[in-house]
């Protein structure tokens, strides 16, 4: 039997869908979200079916996670996105004790039982500070986009002072550092310490290894160092990072 | 059951404010002072004597908060600014009507608003000591009631008599107990009413006998409901934290409207105030009021152990499954008391715990949606798992002293 997991965050649809026999993940497709949430869900996800060759008789469950998870119409029932990622972290690594997650406009720290169930988990407020939403408008901001962010963050000298707590803020103080001519080099690394910073202040004291770190801004080179030095403990990029909410969602199907 | 449909106490209580003003202007009328009140530390009784209608005149309105921001910063409670918002608006009729607001020295956001208001109603702060396991403090809270009593007869002209402050007294009493009796309805497999039901048995007006009527009513329906609608499946929360004044419950309504059931709510609108009631055979009325109100577990006492141990027994009596604190932005006292509140939940009852931080806009609701849903996902992978709600053996430890 098969399963799909249906990430539908705040910048781009994830689908992965999953063998419950073998566990074995069969495909995963991505894309950007949009206006009609639903019908970019399903043209990805019936296209991971075709490309797969899977019969829709033999699925099991269709579970829908992320933000926009209630307007997945299709889907057979709904998970949260902290539940996912700790079902998707505990899989690959099933030693897992901390899970720093960051997407599109969300960012969460969620600490895991002996067993890989949810103990507790604290998210982002009101403001997208510490959120890949953050790193968005910087990239704009500085007409780089936001895969060379972590590259030109590596020529940084001094790493400007960033507030952590506004967007809108942040970029403002980003447009006086700009006109100070800092280094566009200094101000990225600024920021990416300002979204750890962020982060870690979520964690709290308590941090227990393993760490692992998810979510699409995981693959930006150069985070994954900065929350290192942020947490003081060791962190790892979970496999494909992004995907780790859809998987998750999948195998829920497995075992609520 | 019947009494409790169209007609009944749920039909009454839907109409408490119209019930209310038509009270409050009746008795108006009749040249009954009325006198606002602010907060649960006020003691009733002392109004009833005097002859007087207690108000609560708690703001539960989000409309009322941007014209409370022409005088006060945007960055204070809710509650503070609502409340506030009505006397720059001048349209809570129950205000407008008051001979008197009486409030106390709780928290330093209503303490220096009060100052503000007095400059357009009149007003009578007492001040409350906070360190509640002093002698000197209750000695000096039971001095300050004395005074409040001699300025109520000075101000509208009455004795207040200690067999009027009785027949007050075993009224409000005669209240507490209704309201507790139906609270402890939640501690069934099947509750018969929801936590919203239940915190819909409010008034504004403290002791009116046509409530009290409605609350028997409600009980006794309640009570011999044989149909009870399935809820075993809901998740038990505890609720603690703020109060949720009239119109401020969007909080409670989010956690039951996703697979939560309030089954206790530990806080000013809740339990909090009624589990203790007045001794009715005491030779000093004044001092019994004093005692009773000065135990009330703010978070404004400091240290407020009791809240810690009300908690701790609520739990365990209602059998709740994961704590839900909900406080409002800028409210000092429970935010920062909200770290021993989960510590207490997490390591000592063992239970989840979820904080919530808001206020009364519902502009992040979406986001408070995923945590209370998450913190019901780990309940539920708890229950299959054979985790007990709220485990027997860390409550009783903790109160060795408990006579239950």
């Amino acid at each position: 039997m098969i399963s799909a997991g249906i990430d539908a965050g705040s910048r781009s649809i994830k689908v992965v869908l999953l063998d419950l026999d073998t566990h074995q993940v069969l495909a995963c497709g991505q894309t950007n979200q949009g206006v009609h949430q639903e019908a970019l869900a399903q043209d990805l996800f019936l296209h991971l079916l075709e490309q797969t060759g899977v019969d829709q008789s033999n699925l099991r469950g269709i579970i829908a996670t992320g933000y926009g998870r209630n307007l997945i119409g299709f889907a057979d029932t709904t998970v949260t996105e902290i539940t996912c990622h700790a079902r998707g972290v505990c899989h690959t690594v099933p030693s897992a004790r901390t899970i720093v997650e960051i997407g599109g406009q969300d960012s969460k720290c969620i600490r895991l039982n002996g067993d890989g169930t949810v103990r507790d988990f604290a998210m982002n407020d009101r403001c997208a500070a510490g959120t890949g939403r953050f790193l968005e408008v910087v990239a704009a901001r500085l007409g780089v986009t936001l895969d060379a962010l972590g590259a030109l963050a590596k020529h940084a000298k001094s790493p400007a002072h960033i507030s952590s707590t506004c967007v809108v803020f942040a970029e403002t103080e980003i447009i006086g550092l700009l006109a100070s001519g800092a280094a566009p080099a200094d101000i990225v690394a600024g920021v990416l310490i300002a979204v750890s910073t962020r982060v870690g202040a979520m964690a709290g004291r308590h941090v227990e290894d393993p760490v692992l770190f998810t979510g699409g801004v995981a693959l930006i080179p150069g985070m994954v160092d900065c929350l290192k030095e942020t947490l003081g403990h060791p962190v790892c990029v979970a496999p494909e990072p992004q995907f780790t909410g859809a998987l998750g969602a999948a195998l829920t199907s497995a075992s609520p | 059951m019947t009494h409790c449909d169209a007609d009944g106490p749920h039909e009454w209580f839907r109409r408490m404010i119209s019930n209310c003003l038509q009270y409050a202007r009746a008795a108006h009328a009749e040249g009954r002072p009325i006198i606002g009140i602010m907060c649960e530390f006020t003691p009733r009784e002392i109004i009833m004597a005097a002859g007087a209608v207690p108000v609560c005149l708690c703001g539960g309105s989000a409309a009322t908060i941007p014209a409370a921001e022409e005088h006060l910063p945007a960055n204070l409670c809710p509650l503070i600014k609502s409340t506030y918002g009505y006397s720059v608006l001048r349209n809570n009729p129950f205000l407008e009507m008051a001979s008197l607001v009486v409030a106390e020295t709780t928290c330093d956001g209503k303490k220096k608003m009060y100052e503000l208001l007095s400059e357009r109603y009149p007003m009578y702060v007492l001040e409350l000591p906070q360190k509640p396991h002093e002698d000197s403090g209750l000695a000096q809270w039971c001095e300050t009631l004395r005074r409040f009593k001699a300025e109520l007869e000075l101000r509208f002209g009455v004795p207040i008599t200690d067999e009027a402050l009785r027949a007050a007294i075993a009224n409000m009493n005669q209240e507490r107990r209704l309201r507790r009796e139906l609270a402890a309805l939640m501690k069934a497999d099947a509750p018969p009413l929801t936590g919203r039901q239940l915190l819909d048995f409010k008034s504004r007006v403290a002791g009116m006998e046509r409530d009290l009527v409605q609350l028997e009513l409600a009980l006794v329906a309640l009570r011999s409901q044989t149909e009870l609608p399935a809820r075993q499946n809901r998740v038990r929360v505890l609720m603690t934290g703020v109060p949720m004044v009239h119109g401020a419950e969007w909080v409670l309504d989010l956690v039951e409207d996703h697979g939560g059931l309030v089954v206790a709510l530990e806080n000013c609108t809740g339990l909090k105030p009624i589990l203790e009631d007045v001794d009715e055979s005491s030779d000093d009325p004044i001092h019994a009021l004093a005692v009773k109100y000065y135990h009330l577990p703010c978070s404004v006492m400091s240290p407020n152990d009791d809240r810690l141990n009300l908690i701790r027994e609520l739990a365990l009596e209602y059998r709740a499954e994961c704590v839900i604190e909900l406080v409002w932005q800028a409210c000092i006292t429970y935010d920062v008391e909200s770290y021993r509140v989960k510590r207490l939940v997490q390591e000592e009852i063992g239970v989840p715990y979820l904080g919530i931080e808001t206020d009364y806009s519902v502009s992040d609701s979406a986001r408070i949606t995923v945590r209370v849903e998450a913190l019901f996902e780990a309940v539920l992978q708890r229950r299959r798992s054979g985790s007990p709600a709220a485990p027997v053996s860390a409550v009783q430890e903790a109160r060795p002293d408990d006579k239950t």
